[in-house]
């Protein structure tokens, strides 16, 4: 866990930047998944800034399952100095780093490659059982998945394996926005009741607004005493938070914005 | 003819055990299967090192991610088809990471004679091999599968070791060597036939060569063992000498051993005629293995047959 300490203003700007950083990166290659990224970047944020230490040889690690939001992560990467800020006009480009989807031999701080939906939860088991092996017990393994990516049966596969071996070391959220690439997500099939089937499979179990900075940071320290059981945060959060035109809107799973869509959105997050 | 049988998947656990011993890093996974692949000797003399994930075979191939990234090495054991076919996309995305990791698939082809179609696996060289990163040997005895791990170990990056469950011959002495993208010429009368086979088939190509020998043929014997890299420099040298090639796999022929080899000749000097030994794009069915072999193409009548096809321009 990181030393440092940030305040909720800081960490508050912070959030208001890498919206905008996503928006351009998403603006300057005409594609991408703005709704997601905008939904999950306060978790990113508050994970990046106050939990995750790379300084060492053992390592905090994040899982970004839902890999197609990679504007999210470079943002906080940009500002953390991991990637060049001159980078962003690079994303989805040829010859870039900034791949689509996480390539962790492109840039180190990425812990695994994901996009292949429902698969990075596997891997942060596999990641939190080593970090038991090797008696790293000072660091976590987090994971970040979509709701739509709920639908994979091999989520569930790994929602047993972290609860059989009890792996607290092992947090998850859901950026839970409702929507996924058709529409309402609970309609392409249905993942309630959520909160009673994840605390079935024996996890510990969070529900929080995900958007708010303040909840964020409350559930992490509220989850720290929790030994026994793997960590399962269902965050509520709003697909394309931050702009008015993008939130609560599928349109904006994936697409670009034109100039006048992204003059608006700028405004807004300014 | 006078060799021993054995089965190489009976010596997995106690190579994997040798192995710690030495890496001290190695986590062996399984899916309930541990007694069929024989991991759970490695289990008894290495409990904390064993982990069992359950018959779930995708999130098994994918928590090796995890294992890598903390600088483990892990090694995935489970049945060929499982191994590959349940588990691709799974396997496609570590590789796309190029984790350090190994695969070992206990019963390629139809060494899984009575449990049928669904568990013979026909496809595995094609699917693995056609993956960037990834690297695929097949080992045929036990000390060449000793050898092989060892060799698999040196690699920094995913390797895919298909290994024999039905009996095979013990063709090397425990002292073998294996060399990544390098073929072993087991015998070589002449420049008649080169007879090419994968370790799972071993049994088959050596009875055929020597059925072929006392008919008065001077034929090569090669066993091709990486499969990926492939031993392009002795394939184009073949090329040149000898009058055919007759691949002989526990495989389908398209995608396989026969695949590989014809992408080869295609590139080389001489194009050569390339004859296949195998299944040919047909589900199997259950049965003794031998009687499930023999029915499905892979026999040693067969690399004559098709031996004596090419001699005689057929």
């Amino acid at each position: 866990m990181k030393s440092n300490t940030i305040n909720i203003e800081e960490l508050k700007n912070k959030s208001k930047l890498y919206r905008k950083t996503i928006i351009e990166m998403i603006y300057k290659a005409k594609v991408g998944h703005p709704g997601g990224s905008l939904s999950c970047i306060d978790i990113l944020n508050v994970l990046y800034n106050t939990r995750i230490d790379r300084s060492e040889e053992n390592k905090d690690r994040l899982i970004l399952s839902k890999g197609h939001v990679t504007p999210a992560l470079f943002s906080v990467f940009m500002d953390l100095g991991y990637i060049e800020k001159s980078e962003i006009n690079t994303f989805r480009q040829i010859n870039s780093r900034l791949q689509g989807h996480p390539d962790r031999n492109k840039i180190k701080e990425i812990d695994a490659n994901t996009g292949l939906l429902g698969q990075g939860l596997s891997i942060g088991v596999g990641a939190a059982l080593a970090k038991k092996l090797k008696n790293d017990n000072d660091h976590n393994v987090y994971v970040i998945i979509g709701d739509g990516e709920m639908h994979e049966g091999q989520i569930w596969e790994a929602l047993m394996e972290g609860a059989h071996y009890k792996l607290n070391n092992l947090i998850v959220f859901l950026d839970y926005n409702k929507l996924s690439s058709k529409g309402n997500c609970n309609e392409v099939m249905n993942l309630e009741p959520i909160h009673d089937r994840i605390k079935s499979f024996n996890w510990h179990i969070e529900e929080i607004n995900g958007n708010d900075i303040e909840e964020i940071l409350q559930v992490l320290e509220k989850i720290d005493s929790i030994t026994d059981k793997p960590k399962f945060i269902i965050a509520n959060t709003i697909k394309g938070k931050g702009v008015s035109f993008m939130e609560n809107n599928p349109k904006w799973h994936s697409g670009g914005l034109n100039d006048e869509q992204y003059k608006k959105a700028i405004e807004e997050l300014n | 003819m006078n060799y021993k049988l054995v089965s190489t998947r009976d010596y997995i656990g106690k190579v994997l055990i040798e192995m710690q011993k030495k890496h001290k890093n190695l986590v062996v996974i399984d899916s309930d299967l541990a007694s069929s692949v024989k991991s759970n000797e490695f289990a008894e003399v290495y409990p904390n090192n064993f982990f069992e994930m359950g018959i779930a075979e995708q999130s098994s191939m994918s928590s090796v991610c995890g294992f890598a990234m903390e600088g483990f090495i892990p090694i995935y054991v489970n049945f060929s088809i499982f191994v590959t076919g349940t588990v691709w996309t799974q396997l496609r995305q570590a590789c796309y990471s190029n984790f350090n990791f190994k695969i070992i698939g206990s019963h390629p082809g139809m060494d899984n004679g009575p449990d049928g179609a669904t568990h013979h696996a026909l496809e595995d060289i094609a699917l693995s091999r056609v993956i960037p990163n990834m690297t695929v040997f097949t080992p045929s005895d036990m000390n060449e599968l000793k050898a092989c791990v060892e060799e698999a170990l040196k690699i920094n990056g995913p390797v895919y070791i298909r290994t024999p469950r039905d009996t095979v011959p013990i063709l090397h002495d425990e002292n073998c060597s294996f060399h990544t993208g390098k073929a072993e010429i087991l015998e070589d009368d002449g420049n008649d036939i080169a007879i090419i086979f994968e370790g799972s088939s071993s049994k088959e190509a050596y009875e055929g060569f020597l059925s072929l020998k006392e008919l008065g043929y001077k034929n090569k014997l090669i066993n091709i063992r990486s499969i990926k890299p492939i031993d392009s420099e002795l394939i184009n040298k073949l090329s040149s000498r000898v009058k055919g090639i007759v691949t002989v796999e526990n495989h389908n022929v398209s995608g396989g051993l026969n695949g590989v080899i014809s992408e080869e000749i295609v590139k080389s000097k001489n194009n050569i005629i390339v004859k296949c030994v195998g299944v040919n794009n047909t589900f199997t069915e259950s049965g003794k293995t031998s009687d499930v072999k023999k029915k499905y193409g892979l026999s040693s009548e067969k690399v004559v047959e098709k031996a004596l096809e090419i001699i005689k321009g057929l």
